[in-house]
């Protein structure tokens, strides 16, 4: 049996091109107004080209790496389980990632009595990082479990990432315009 | 007696012809080469926004350049010197092209100069020499490529970096600086703290830390830096420099460039907290309209200057080493050397940098000194001159023919003559179109004593959209008394020469709107 057929690769592929062609997007319209001020919209417009392509890039990279991770997955499950659960952990690191970009984007700010807590801590380094890895852990797990055992959980993830797909197909295609756009600019 | 003028003659005449062109030339060559023998080479070297207000040797009370000072006794040094604008591309420009940013119409980043001075530039003049270039700042790089036709050797600014993203400009050669930015955006997380991409960012991030982990206890305030982590060293910079002077066709002319003391003002290990807790207390200004709103801004401003004058002392022990090298391989006794900067720096009146419409000293007074083969005095020359002036002044003194476009004049003492009430303008106008009429910019108009500021067009600046201030800087250096109001006559006869000033330079754009 081969291990992952190419409808599945592509799939898995557009998953993992979502979350960071999303990602890319929201940032680059969120320069676009400076980009625009510090020279012209042509330029904002290029700003967002390049990103596209450095996002297809990492998408790229990422798919590499998933898929040599999926070799790590045991054939005893069904393709679709073992690209459900792999699509699930690009997201679910995707999506950490994008929390702590939030902690600077959205300027959040520590309160004085948690700082004197961690403070007041013998190790509190040790602490934040053990925190982390539980929040981290609980939320790759239970998913991860969930789609093992749950048959309506891994049709619920099966479905989600078909929605995915399709608007990460628009996304390919913003690539590619910006791609043009890119070589315009440099011819 | 026959007296017919033959085919003959007139054959002989012309043959003439091309050494009656050449001849002034010539002459003027012969005599700059008249002292040794043979043609002088030309260095310029430029510290980045390396304001005249922070050096000790123009008056300032912390000992930020006992080197520099050590060699302009050498030198004749050039205490009103004034940039041609407030930040990098107009300064530079100004300085590579000696006209005023009106003129050469490069006002933001990242401008280029208008095509015409693409053929009328330091570049073109110096055509008989080796031209070599180097600097660390991309604005540099902008307007120095579009000369580089005209530069034997343009040394790439990845050249001198620890680390550098130069397939960046190599890939996208013809959109480096949106190339670039976007790149920026993409990958260096440490910006703002976010980035587009997710993972490879943070990737990117560990490569480069661990390229220059070994010198973080060198620099404990940070490796110096142009923009997040384009790391470099000023001392690799001397070293480098020193010795590819020693390897180049004579004569040459050479611009460098370097970063420092540019933000993030970081000094080296000797210089680090030289200056913290020296007790040292600037005089108190009152907070401009276009200052910034933050807690303890007075303290913030005091511990920024700190940094800044501990980085001069960095650039000081570089430049001093420098010259110490050069003569050391008697390379002084046939080469000029010119020590001046683009633009200032301020740390008052709740504004830092030189990212602002206002022209206070600080931020256009920038240091002037050249070096004259075999020099062993020190002149100081206390007229106020410009930016401008460069050019002239260097194409003079090597003999080479004058530039008849630039708007600079041969500099004292190397001039018979020089009108010390000449107007002298800085401009500032990163906010509007390159090839419009400027609606929206400061003008500062230097003419002997007196410097009129006249600001329009911004928001900030309500109905009416001017402000005007005068300054007698002579008497008056910290431009604490604005004497608008009580000397009305001057600065309505000044301000009077602004608009003039500004209806022609606006007149060839008002039709392309």
């Amino acid at each position: 049996m081969k291990q992952y057929s190419k409808q599945g690769l592509w799939s898995l592929f557009l998953v993992c091109a979502f979350p960071l062609h999303l990602w890319t997007i929201i940032l680059a319209f969120r320069d676009f107004s400076w980009v625009s001020e510090r020279t012209n919209s042509w330029d904002a417009v290029g700003v967002l080209s390049y990103g596209l392509i450095f996002a297809l890039i990492e998408s790229v990279a990422v798919f590499l790496v998933t898929i040599l991770l999926g070799f790590l997955v045991s054939k005893k499950w069904e393709e679709d389980r073992r690209n459900a659960l792999l699509g699930n952990l690009v997201l679910i690191a995707s999506l950490w990632a994008m929390a702590s970009y939030l902690y600077f984007i959205l300027q959040v700010s520590v309160s004085g009595q948690t700082i004197d807590f961690f403070v007041s801590l013998k190790h509190p380094l040790r602490f934040l990082y053990a925190i982390c890895l539980a929040l981290v852990g609980v939320t790759v797990t239970l998913p991860t479990y969930l789609i093992l055992r749950s048959e309506k959980f891994l049709q619920f993830i099966k479905g989600l990432f078909e929605r995915l797909s399709l608007l990460t197909v628009f996304y390919l295609f913003f690539d590619f315009v910006g791609l043009v756009i890119v070589i315009i600019r440099n011819v | 007696m026959k007296n017919r003028f033959t085919r003959r003659d007139f054959l002989k005449l012309a043959g003439l012809l091309p050494i009656s062109i050449a001849a002034p030339g010539f002459v003027n060559s012969l005599s700059s080469m008249q002292q040794t023998g043979k043609p002088q080479n030309v260095i310029i070297i430029v510290f980045d926004a390396f304001s005249a207000y922070d050096i000790s040797l123009y008056g300032y009370q912390r000992e930020t350049t006992p080197n520099i000072a050590r060699w302009a006794e050498r030198a004749a040094v050039y205490h009103n010197h004034h940039a041609g604008g407030n930040f990098t591309t107009p300064g530079t420009a100004s300085l590579l092209t000696g006209t005023v940013p009106w003129t050469h119409r490069a006002f933001g980043f990242p401008d280029k100069v208008d095509d015409i001075f693409v053929n009328k530039n330091i570049f073109t003049t110096f055509q008989n020499y080796y031209r070599l270039t180097y600097t660390h700042n991309p604005a540099v790089n902008t307007v120095l490529t579009q000369f580089s036709g005209k530069i034997d050797e343009k040394v790439p600014l990845e050249k001198l970096f620890l680390t550098n993203d130069d397939f960046i400009y190599k890939v996208f050669g013809n959109d480096e600086d949106i190339a670039l930015v976007s790149w920026v955006r993409a990958m260096k997380r440490k910006e703002d703290g976010f980035a587009y991409s997710l993972f490879l960012s943070r990737l990117y991030e560990k490569q480069r830390e661990m390229l220059i982990a070994n010198l973080r206890s060198k620099y404990p305030g940070g490796i110096p830096r142009i923009a997040v982590d384009n790391y470099f060293l000023l001392e690799d910079a001397i070293d480098w420099l020193a010795e590819k002077l020693n390897s180049i066709p004579r004569p040459f002319l050479g611009y460098f460039h370097f970063w420092p003391p540019h933000d993030p003002y970081v000094t080296n290990q000797k210089y680090y907290n030289q200056f913290a807790g020296d007790g040292f207390r600037p005089l108190p200004k009152t907070l401009d309209l276009f200052s910034v709103e933050q807690d303890n801004l007075f303290e913030f401003l005091l511990r920024k200057r700190t940094d800044y004058d501990e980085d001069i002392l960095y650039v000081d022990q570089e430049f001093g080493r420098f010259m110490d090298k050069l003569d050391k391989t008697g390379m002084l006794e046939n080469t000029w050397v010119v020590l001046t900067s683009d633009h200032g720096e301020m740390f008052e009146r709740g504004i830092r940098g030189h990212w602002t419409p206002v022209l206070y000293e600080p931020v256009i007074r920038v240091p002037l000194m050249i070096f004259e083969p075999g020099q062993k005095s020190r002149q100081d020359i206390y007229a106020s001159t410009s930016a401008v002036d460069v050019l002239p002044t260097l194409l003079h003194v090597t003999g080479q023919e004058p530039a008849d476009w630039s708007e600079g004049t041969v500099l004292p003492p190397f001039a018979q003559t020089y009108d010390r009430v000449r107007s002298l303008y800085v401009v500032q106008a990163f906010h509007g179109e390159q090839y419009s009429p400027l609606t929206e910019a400061t003008v500062a108009l230097i003419v002997g004593q007196y410097k009129l500021m006249y600001f329009f067009g911004y928001e900030k600046l309500g109905t009416g959209n001017e402000r005007v201030e005068l300054y007698d800087i002579n008497n008056d250096p910290e431009e604490l008394n604005d004497l608008s109001t009580t000397k009305r006559e001057t600065t309505a006869e000044l301000l009077n020469e602004i608009k003039q000033k500004l209806t022609e330079v606006n007149e060839p754009y008002l039709n392309k709107n």
